[in-house]
């Protein structure tokens, strides 16, 4: 009952579940306000999607909620488009990079192994320092002591750097190199792991670019649209890894669980929310080091060989 | 002189056959035979596809059965997928991660392989004649002759292996059922992941392990409709099947924010 084929993957699928993961991950990304591929690909690679096309197909879904975010920040003014575009410039760049490296690997049949390895390193570390943070902070709320803001300071090495841009919206001057790293590094983590790249890009802006915090979020969604699109093009004319029949069906149960992962978000406190989420990061991480650690049911594997390799 | 050509132009339709029977000789002693067919010649596959049971039946012409009871005929069927290179690869431990390893690449591998007889097929005729036609598992030429090696011997193993639990490869021992004197019938399962492409089905009748007759018939498995578009447009035209999907995760992001915005 409600088996449905999914013609690229070769693989059958259950429609509801399939539904139900998109409408799951929509609900966290809206609750906790994060683009929600770093739980989508590993998902879908747990319900027996070939890790490739987890990859490819989570950075499709990653459009769509992109570009409902990034226009509600774009009605507040909320995005700075000149820092956009050259973060776009280097992301286009680390896409290329990205999409090329799953190639290789997966010929040589090690991508599943490297991207649940590079998961695992990613959301371990990212989860673990959201937990410590997040409970740090539920102390000093409970002591009645007001949370400190950490203070920018005024310069850093990145101001010393060649070909300086004008930022107006941003407030800055500084050079085009660190924006276009930055970039580029997401752009590679998009189309290597099918995720948006936010959890690095957002630190990244506000504490090596200094950006105003109010216009990060923004401008990170806009930078997101565009190189998750240009990863699901790749992947799609490159590796011949998206499915479209997946991809429509996440992002139809993604747009309805936004909705309300967003109501749901604002009834709960940015502590416990960060805490819950980092508790979710930490077990879609040990449960990918399980995989890779336990002993197999089955040592050997088979996959078809592409004509042309 | 009109009626006349007329005649001719009936005629001529006619001519080749007459000359064929003329030409014929009329055989001395009818000799044992097999003809057969598949109950269809073309398997469509649409999202609603699960997967389909096809019949392969044929009779024995000039049977010498004197009963149904005493069958003195065997019937063997071989149904041949489409075949494609694959890869096997072994995990091994590595720094206590199971890691893919070793593999070995068998060049044909046929998508789909299903042996269907009458009784064990072993039974039938002598390993040579199997291995010749290349009916049972350890018959299946996969392009790599693993006989020497014991490592190869392994990956050939876990490859039928896994295909077989996959359903793509079947041995069926009594697949192969008599009706009467000379009427016989079986069925193959085909499984979900059916590939698709050009299968034969080779059917071969034998008396005392002595091969007497064969027959060959052909199946196209084919996708149509939507998922024939959608894997068109993903492995010929993959710009635009990109395209197409970043078109409706924004139209799914333009919507969701339409709808429900709050201002």
């Amino acid at each position: 009952m409600f088996q449905i084929y999914l013609p690229v993957a070769e693989i059958s699928v259950n429609l509801l579940v399939m539904l139900g993961l998109g409408a799951t991950v929509g609900f966290l990304s809206g609750m906790f306000g994060v683009g929600g591929g770093f739980l989508l690909t590993p998902l879908l690679m747990f319900s027996g999607v070939p890790p490739a096309i987890a990859v490819a197909t989570g950075a499709n879904q990653i459009v769509a909620t992109s570009v409902s975010g990034a226009l509600a920040q774009w009605r507040r003014g909320n995005i700075d488009i000149k820092m956009g575009w050259v973060l776009i410039a280097g992301g286009v760049v680390g896409a290329l990079a990205g999409t090329l490296l799953l190639k290789v690997l997966r010929e040589a049949g090690q991508a599943g192994l490297i991207i649940s390895l590079t998961y695992v390193l990613f959301l371990g570390v990212i989860g673990a320092l959201m937990l410590v943070e997040s409970l740090r902070a539920m102390r000093r709320a409970r002591a009645g002591k007001p949370v400190r803001a950490r203070r920018a300071a005024q310069h850093n090495w990145v101001h010393g750097l060649p070909f300086k841009m004008r930022f107006p919206d941003s407030r800055l001057y500084i050079s085009a190199i660190p924006p276009l790293v930055i970039g580029a590094v997401v752009g590679l983590l998009a189309a290597f792991l099918g995720v948006g790249g936010g959890f690095i890009m957002v630190p990244a802006m506000i504490y090596l670019l200094r950006m105003p915090t109010n216009i990060v979020i923004g401008t990170s969604m806009f930078q997101i649209i565009f190189v998750t699109a240009v990863v699901t093009m790749l992947h799609a004319t490159l590796n011949q890894t998206l499915d479209v029949v997946l991809a429509a069906l996440l992002v139809l149960g993604g747009v309805i669980g936004g909705q309300f992962g967003v109501r749901a978000g604002q009834k709960l406190k940015g502590e416990q929310l960060r805490a819950l989420l980092a508790l979710m990061v930490l077990a879609v991480a040990i449960r990918l080091l399980f995989d890779l650690v336990l002993r197999p049911a089955d040592m050997f594997s088979i996959a078809p060989i592409a004509a042309g390799a | 002189m009109r009626a006349a050509l007329m005649i001719a132009a009936l005629l001529l339709p006619l001519s080749p056959c007459l000359a064929q029977v003329a030409v014929t000789p009329e055989p001395a002693a009818p000799t044992e035979g097999v003809q057969s067919d598949i109950s269809t010649r073309e398997i469509s596959i649409q999202s609603n596809f699960t997967g389909i049971e096809i019949l392969i039946f044929g009779s024995v012409d000039y049977s010498t059965t004197p009963e149904p009871e005493k069958a003195v005929h065997d019937v063997i069927m071989v149904v041949r997928g489409p075949s494609q290179p694959m890869v096997v690869r072994r995990k091994e431990r590595v720094a206590g991660l199971w890691v893919n390893g070793e593999e070995r690449v068998f060049p044909t591998v046929p998508g789909f392989y299903t042996v269907l007889s009458s009784r064990p097929f072993r039974a039938i005729a002598s390993a040579e004649t199997l291995k010749e036609l290349g009916v049972g598992f350890t018959n299946i030429n996969l392009g790599l002759d693993a006989a020497g090696d014991p490592i190869e011997q392994t990956f050939r193993s876990s490859l039928i292996r896994l295909k077989q639990r996959a359903g793509l490869f079947q041995e069926h021992d009594d697949g192969v059922t008599f009706i009467g004197r000379s009427l016989f019938r079986g069925t193959v399962a085909l499984p979900v992941n059916v590939p698709v492409g050009l299968y034969v089905v080779d059917v071969y009748l034998f008396r005392d392990g002595e091969l007497l007759s064969r027959n060959q018939s052909t199946l196209k498995v084919n996708k149509v409709g939507f998922e024939r578009l959608v894997y068109l447009l993903a492995f010929r035209y993959p710009f635009l099947y990109g395209l197409i999907a970043v078109l409706i995760a924004v139209a799914g992001g333009l919507v969701a924010w339409a709808v429900f915005r709050r201002e």
